[in-house]
């Protein structure tokens, strides 16, 4: 199967990185930027029709509405309105765009200190032969 | 597609050899369970101990529409049958067919065979499986186009959602306005735009600072005295509106949290169903007994009929089996929700409806008035900061700390 020959890049941040090491970037970052949130974006490992973001690590102003992070990154891979585009986080949508990412930061980060997000579409409906 | 029909075909090929055929079998028309917990139905409630047949009834009055086969070739030259790639098609047309059953004739109309009302032919029609007919497969599978799918490609619940809205503005005898909230959120300034769209041709023509209301009728149309009578909406009139939500509530699975929100959904008068479905298989659910989502599945393939015919026959449009249950937690976490508001009474209800905290409903989307602010422009952040965020940098943070260094990690911040 494809996992055995995946490369570095296909695996996730967590896979990727210790909890020690992770832990101990977050650690550093806050230290010096306390008024930004550290959030990683990757994409859903079965979504086909969004692109790959060039970035998987985020310094977020805490004030910064979920509303705008997710222009921002739509805007990022140049979809249209009409694109479907959601943002997960542990396994939920969100609920209230007007909420902060410090907010959701505060409810949802991640044991290691980051606010871990996963990005993906719509499923297409339809059996294969 | 011949072999994983084989078995289930086989086992029933008495009963389906000329009409249909299975996608998937085997189906189960197991009966509606003698529960006491109460059946919902779009937005009506029904007991499955003391009026089954009122329940059957309603579920049986819902246009079914399947899979077809040996239709007019899509684009001439394109496939004659949707079996395969349909499904999330049709549910769309179920969706919006209620909707439009809703329009013009109302959540209490029932079906029945033979049935000769006019106005409901008039909706089957349009649903029709040739070129001309307003939602045919034809119509909707071209349309796809301008949304980026290849006749006979695979829709999502929100690919079918954007499809039909473009698809609506040509249906003048409905005159019904689709919107599709994208992002979560259902702003209602971009609702109030699109369904009282006279406020704003009334303003552009120099009415705005007077009070229409007082203005009477013969007085109006002088203003207002471009086109046919009946088509020039008053400056009350309220677009009837399909409103589409398209959401994914969870990554492989759906997260039971929202199990309540759904079925919040399914006793709302406004509602039209949900389109969604297992993996791979679009259904159009209607409603819901207890742990149980109830739906009506496309995966039949049946024969094409043409409705113009006089002797023509719409029993193939109407479910007489037991509609189909599944549980919640089988639901692919791609859906679409649709309610139809057919008054800006019914909007508001609505709104105040998702707006009220209920503690057991996790919500799934938001409701505004108006449209988020935006951030100021990111193109100019990374120009502005370039300097800075050199300096910001995770490797030279990394490098600062003592850690490995920059050269391990080549994945660095981006500043927003």
């Amino acid at each position: 199967m494809p996992e055995n020959q995946e490369n570095t890049s296909n695996k996730t941040f967590k896979q990727r990185k210790t909890f020690a090491v992770r832990k101990e970037e977050v650690e550093g970052i806050r230290q010096k930027f306390p008024n930004k949130v550290p959030v990683i974006v990757e994409r859903f490992h079965k979504e086909t029709t969004l692109p790959v973001l060039d970035k998987t690590k985020f310094l977020v102003p805490q004030e910064l509405t979920m509303s705008q992070f997710l222009t921002i990154i739509r805007n990022r891979m140049s979809l249209n309105s009409n694109q479907s585009f959601y943002l997960i986080l542990n396994n939920k949508s969100i609920s209230s765009m007007s909420s902060t990412i410090a907010e959701v930061y505060r409810d949802e980060k991640d044991d290691d200190g980051f606010l871990y997000m996963t990005y993906a579409s719509q499923e297409m409906f339809g059996s294969s032969n | 597609m011949i072999t994983t029909q084989a078995k289930y075909n086989a086992k029933t090929a008495k009963m389906n050899l000329s009409t249909f055929t299975y996608e998937s079998g085997p189906l189960e028309y197991e009966d509606f369970p003698l529960t006491a917990e109460p059946v919902y139905i779009l937005g009506e409630v029904h007991s499955a101990l003391h009026d089954r047949d009122d329940l059957k009834n309603d579920i049986k009055s819902r246009i079914w529409i399947t899979y077809r086969r040996n239709f007019q070739n899509i684009g001439g030259t394109g496939p004659s049958s949707d079996q395969g790639w349909g499904c999330m098609l049709r549910c769309g047309q179920m969706m919006l067919a209620q909707g439009l059953v809703l329009r013009h004739l109302g959540r209490g109309w029932r079906w029945r065979p033979h049935v000769t009302d006019d106005t409901y032919w008039k909706i089957l029609k349009m649903f029709e499986d040739k070129k001309m007919a307003t939602y045919s497969i034809h119509q909707i599978a071209s349309m796809g186009e301008a949304e980026g799918k290849a006749i006979g490609q695979w829709f999502g619940p929100n690919t079918i959602a954007q499809v039909l809205k473009r698809i609506s503005v040509y249906d003048d005898w409905s005159g019904i306005a689709i919107h599709v909230a994208l992002d979560n959120v259902v702003i209602i300034d971009d609702i109030l735009n699109l369904c009282k769209p006279s406020q704003k041709e009334q303003s552009k023509s120099g009415l705005a600072n007077e009070n229409i209301e007082d203005i009477p009728e013969e007085e109006l149309s002088k203003f207002v005295n471009d086109g046919p009578q009946e088509s020039k909406p008053s400056c009350t009139q309220w677009k009837p509106l399909l409103l589409i939500i398209p959401l994914r509530l969870g990554l492989t699975d759906i997260n039971p949290i929202y199990f309540e929100s759904l079925k919040k959904c399914f006793k709302l008068k406004q509602s039209v169903g949900i389109i969604g479905g297992k993996p791979n298989h679009a259904h159009w659910f209607i409603g819901f007994v207890d742990k149980e989502l109830i739906y009506l599945d496309p995966h039949t393939t049946q024969n094409v009929v043409d409705l113009e015919d006089r002797h023509a026959s719409d029993a193939t449009y109407h479910c007489t089996t037991p509609a189909s249950r599944m549980s919640f937690s089988k639901l692919d976490p791609s859906i679409a929700l649709g309610f139809y508001c057919g008054t800006e009474r019914d909007f508001d209800e609505w709104c105040l409806a998702f707006t009220v905290q209920d503690k057991s409903c996790r919500p799934m989307f938001e409701i505004r008035k108006d449209a988020p602010k935006a951030w100021p422009s990111e193109e100019t952040v990374p120009i502005k900061q370039t300097k800075e965020s050199r300096g910001f940098s995770l490797s030279d943070f990394m490098l600062y700390d003592g850690s490995t260094g920059s050269g391990v990690d080549d994945e660095e911040f981006e500043i927003i």
